[in-house]
């Protein structure tokens, strides 16, 4: 008997395994001033750092809850345990890092791909850095590429991490930025001097182990006149059956004509709570390319932001979005035009499956000054089956007469007259609807590095089993 | 005095983008109680208007809205099994006003509405079409012309619960000097929709470097077996246009005024009655068309 097709949810027991927990020092859950006191202390902050996370708490307790997006009613921020310190300590070199936590990254090929394919790599156990190291001939051309905390407390940018750190994202812009303000911990510091072109990528991955705990990682990147870095994002939990959060915080400062690529692939498990929050400010000529796929998570709010304030620069956004049973992903993009012949094209993909939710939200704004700049947004949504559910949002705020916008969107199954074609050039139905899904993903597997694109085939796993009903 | 929430998006979105909805003072006013009948009507006073095409028949309907005293216009239309009908409003006023227009679609019927909005100091226009029955339509047709200080907020949600059913929303206008919209249109594919189709697109063409033009063309989709799309342009005059036009001969403010007529012209072609037709392009200071 012929049986139907199935495309598979995503393969996630590369992703599952866990560990018994590493840690040294797990705070009470929730947050108050004695627990903010405490990572301060813990992390030796210097004084502006102690009142700044003081000031970030206050505010939190001051902003409301936003009211849009998928409901995250099951997160009770006072179960959430802010800070976990694991036993290790930060290693450059990966043979000192502990058994468990190596082997956790292992597992996820970290090592192999910082031997075969990246200038550097940064790896962080639940709330700190374990290891970080950047290749020599890397170093020795100016590139700094440390973790955050390090470089706070070195000389040499203490100055930098203070008149950059959460600028871009203050912590009144709602309250999860807040929340960041306050507890943040780990993450990394990249710079990258003028001139300088890193050929190969960088790259941090952050594994959240404990249960019922949060990550609040700050990444935080400066690239320098005339300057290129591709940055990867790599992210996953095993699944507890407590809500966990991940509320990092990215900032990204684009210098004159400067290029950068920033690459995630987010596979959190179904239990997390994805609130991250991601900004690019970009100068005169500078890029800013956002490649995402966003896969794991039972919520997600991600909607990376682009400010173009220098003439002539442009973003771009290429997003992938799978969810699955027990998912809502919220994902998108937003763009501001601040500045004359600024561009920006976001190109997304979504696809829903086993009651998952994905919601498209998008926001393009033209700003009087900026004559002269074009935006062209295009989504389009795949709904595999009947429980599902699509929708997008995208919005449009002109300012000026001297630009052009565009915008386009679709929104549909996988069409029978496609299916009838393929399957006229001798293909079975199956493999038809597997080509046709794999097209679909196809325009963000082709701008991620090969490992990630295969990773991204893992994640996706499109796997269409012609005799499975 | 209390305001009440309107032009409500269906899914709220950013806050700061100020879209999700809009808050008005409304009065207690008394209301005229007009049943539509096919032909045109004047509305210049605050009014609840209905209108019912029953079984089988055909209506086409026009209110012309000056809205001198008025502050809300709330009609309903009711489309029955097989019905067609047609309603052309035409907003032509410089006070402040709220229209709500609540239409009900059954089974393969179909629903036809033309708008035209010629300025408006702060206008509020609020459409919900439920496709109620299988094979129902609903095509709208809707252009303004703002300029000044214009304010128009418009909210249309198409909502499909009939299998088959299709929805085309087309909007389009022209705005200058410090005019300022937003344009929120819903497709919302109810998981009983399967079939459905909608399509809904915006064109503006923008004069002046003091407009503002917010759009949110939304698609909400719980069903599998439906097709929707929505596609939304804004900008200046294309110069290749202006090139060519010059060329002929045209001046630029001519050119300006050619290329208005052209995105609002598409609307005023589908008035029937030619009195009033007449009365629109005098109201757009187009008379030289009619001529």
């Amino acid at each position: 008997m012929s049986e139907k097709t199935q495309i598979a949810d995503i393969d996630r027991s590369l992703y599952d395994f866990r560990f018994e927990e590493d840690e040294q020092d797990r705070l009470s859950s929730g947050i108050t001033p004695e627990i903010i006191s405490e990572i301060s202390h813990e992390k030796n902050d210097p004084d502006w750092m102690r009142k700044f996370r003081q000031h970030c708490l206050k505010v939190y307790n001051k902003m409301e809850m936003v009211k849009w997006g998928a409901p995250i009613d099951g997160l009770d921020i006072n179960n959430i345990v802010t800070y976990i310190r694991p036993k290790s300590r930060m290693n450059t070199d990966w043979e000192n890092v502990p058994e468990s936590v190596k082997e956790t990254f292992e597992r996820l090929g970290i090592p192999k791909a910082e031997r075969e394919s990246l200038a550097g790599v940064g790896a962080q156990y639940d709330s700190e850095l374990v290891y970080h190291n950047v290749r020599s001939e890397v170093a020795r051309s100016g590139v700094v590429y440390t973790d955050l905390e390090s470089a706070m407390h070195d000389e040499r940018y203490a100055e930098i991490i203070k008149s950059h750190f959460m600028k871009l994202v203050p912590p009144t812009d709602h309250k999860f930025a807040a929340l960041h303000g306050a507890v943040w911990s780990g993450g990394s510091f990249v710079y990258v001097p003028k001139n300088v072109n890193l050929e190969i990528p960088l790259q941090s991955y952050f594994r959240l182990n404990a249960k019922g705990a949060g990550q609040f990682e700050h990444t935080l990147i400066i690239l320098e006149e005339n300057s290129s870095l591709h940055f990867i994002e790599g992210c996953s939990a095993p699944k507890y059956y407590e809500a966990g959060l991940h509320a990092g915080c990215v900032e990204l400062f684009v210098g004159k004509c400067a290029k950068l690529r920033y690459s995630t692939i987010e596979n959190w498990s179904k239990n997390m709570y994805n609130l991250n929050t991601k900004r690019a400010l970009v100068e005169d000529g500078g890029k800013i390319e956002w490649v995402s796929g966003s896969f794991g998570s039972h919520v997600s709010y991600l909607y990376p932001m682009s400010i173009l304030n220098g003439a002539g620069a442009s973003a771009e956004f290429t997003g992938i979005t799978f969810a699955g049973e027990g998912q809502n992903l919220d994902t998108g993009a937003k763009i501001v035009h601040n500045a004359p012949n600024t561009s920006s094209y976001i190109n997304t993909k979504s696809i829903s499956k086993s009651g998952g939710i994905s919601t498209f939200r998008s926001s393009v704004i033209i700003n009087q000054n900026a004559v002269d700049s074009k935006s062209s947004v295009n989504c389009e949504s795949l709904m595999l089956d009947k429980i599902s559910r699509s929708d997008t949002i995208p919005a449009i705020d002109i300012k000026t007469d001297k630009c052009d916008v565009g915008h386009e969107a679709k929104i549909g199954r996988i069409s029978d007259e496609a299916i009838f074609y393929l399957t006229s050039r001798g293909l079975s139905e199956e493999e038809a609807k597997a080509m046709i899904v794999r097209g679909f993903a196809d325009n963000v597997s082709k701008e991620l590095p090969l490992e990630y694109a295969v990773e991204m085939n893992n994640l996706i796993s499109l796997e269409i089993n012609s005799n499975v009903g | 005095m209390k305001t009440t929430k309107l032009n409500i998006l269906p899914i709220p979105t950013f806050s700061h983008l100020g879209v999700n909805f809009t808050d008005r003072r409304i009065e207690n006013a008394i209301y005229d109680n007009i049943t539509l009948q096919s032909g045109s009507t004047d509305i210049t006073k605050n009014a609840q208007c209905t209108l019912t095409a029953e079984n089988g028949e055909h209506k086409s309907v026009l209110q012309y809205v000056r809205a001198d005293n008025a502050v809300l216009i709330d009609t309903s239309v009711k489309v029955e099994n097989g019905a067609v009908a047609v309603l052309v409003q035409i907003f032509d006023t410089t006070e402040p006003i709220v229209s709500k227009l609540n239409v009900d679609i059954a089974e393969n019927a179909h629903f036809e509405l033309v708008q035209l909005y010629i300025g408006g100091r702060d206008t509020v226009s609020e459409i919900k079409a439920e496709l109620s029955g299988r094979h129902s339509g609903f095509v709208s047709d809707i252009a303004y012309k703002l300029d000044n200080n214009d304010k128009l907020d418009l909210n249309l949600i198409a909502d499909h619960f009939g299998k088959n059913s299709m929805s085309k929303i087309t909007v389009g206008g022209v705005m200058s000097e410090n005019a300022d919209k937003i344009f929120k249109g819903t497709i919302n594919f109810k998981c009983s929709a399967s079939g459905a189709k909608g399509t809904e697109n915006e064109d503006v063409l923008l004069i002046g470097e003091k407009v503002r033009s917010r759009t949110v063309p939304v698609i909400l989709c719980s069903e599998e077996d439906v097709e929707g799309s929505h596609g939304a342009t804004a900008g200046r005059i294309d110069n290749a246009k202006i090139f060519y036009m010059r060329s002929r001969g045209f001046s630029d403010e001519r050119i300006m005024q050619i290329l208005a007529q052209a995105k609002i012209s598409r609307v005023i072609e589908k008035i029937n009655d030619p009195q009033t037709k007449h009365r629109v392009y005098d109201s757009l200071g187009w008379c030289d068309i009619y001529e």
